[in-house]
């Protein structure tokens, strides 16, 4: 391990990346004890690897098992699926979370069936306590995206990249600039 | 108990409707992110000074369809609050809010817990 100072690294970063490169852990103090400290990849995925492996002995040992994930076969025809369960959502009634959610309104459920009739890509449905539906889509490059269809015209998108990165936009809830949308997302 | 919640404390959250078990299980076997939206705070059962196998035995009598838990890090970690509000009939009883001043958790967080739970049954 080196200890180097901020000013130091500044002024010769590529010296301390090839130190870290080469396996060497070079700590950066700062005020406050904010300290940095500068790895390599190779190390870093190393840490993070004995992470989960600590995480899954103190799991077994503190008897706290996560169950197998229920697992179900994407339907063949999932948008017969989506429109046999909006059904099930049609059908909730008041207070169906067991916390005052309001059932969800007729409307909302025909603006919803319809949007499923037309969209190419078929996502999986959600009912909220919110009064909406919450579409959400999973692409290839584990990026995933949510769109919330409620009352009004607009719709809300929330989409989280495979590194973490998360946008916010809202897009006219109409089947045309949702199957645009996620044309692109899986684009 | 009080409204101190260490770090790996548990909380335990039934997923409404029992009768449509799957209705928040996405196909990938995870729960969906809709399933913790809820205006009127999310309400979950502390571990409090029980085992985990009390706690989840108590949650398993009191509640039909799924349960499941989070720790009290993954909602700190988002910026969530863990508030302690025991009723007469629960002393665990707890809710999680988005913030001091938000019941409703934000999109990113609700996403964040839900990528967090563990099923317990």
């Amino acid at each position: 391990m080196i200890i180097a100072k901020q000013m130091d690294v500044r002024s010769n970063i590529k010296k301390y990346f090839d130190m870290a490169y080469n396996g060497e852990a070079v700590v950066v103090p700062r005020k406050e004890n904010k300290n940095i400290v500068i790895i390599s990849e190779t190390m870093y995925n190393e840490m993070m690897s004995r992470k989960r492996v600590t995480e899954y002995a103190e799991r077994i040992a503190s008897g706290v098992m996560e169950k197998a994930a229920p697992k179900r076969e994407r339907p063949s025809d999932v948008r017969s699926f989506n429109l046999g369960k909006l059904e099930k959502i049609a059908a909730l009634a008041n207070g169906w979370n067991g916390n005052g959610a309001p059932a969800i309104p007729k409307e909302l459920v025909e603006r919803v069936r319809r949007l499923l009739h037309a969209l190419t890509i078929q996502p999986e449905i959600f009912p909220t306590a919110l009064c909406s539906i919450q579409f959400e889509y999973d692409n290839t490059r584990r990026d995933h995206m949510e769109i919330e269809i409620g009352a009004g015209e607009e719709a809300e998108v929330f989409i989280v990249r495979y590194d973490g990165t998360e946008y916010f936009e809202s897009v006219s809830a109409d089947p045309d600039a949702i199957n645009e949308l996620v044309g692109d997302f899986y684009g | 108990m009080d409204n101190t919640f260490p770090a790996e404390e548990k909380l335990f959250r039934a997923v409404y409707p029992p009768e449509v078990v799957e209705m928040f299980w996405r196909f990938d076997g995870k729960v969906s992110s809709a399933a913790f939206a809820d205006p009127r705070g999310l309400s979950v059962d502390r571990e409090g000074e029980r085992s985990f196998r009390q706690a989840a035995a108590s949650m398993k009598e009191r509640f039909d369809g799924r349960i499941l838990f989070l720790r009290v890090k993954n909602c700190t970690e988002i910026g969530a609050l863990v508030r302690y509000l025991p009723s007469p009939d629960n002393p665990y009883h707890s809710e999680i809010h988005g913030s001091e001043s938000a019941v409703l958790l934000s999109k990113v967080q609700r996403r964040h817990l839900a990528d967090k739970a563990v099923i317990v049954s």
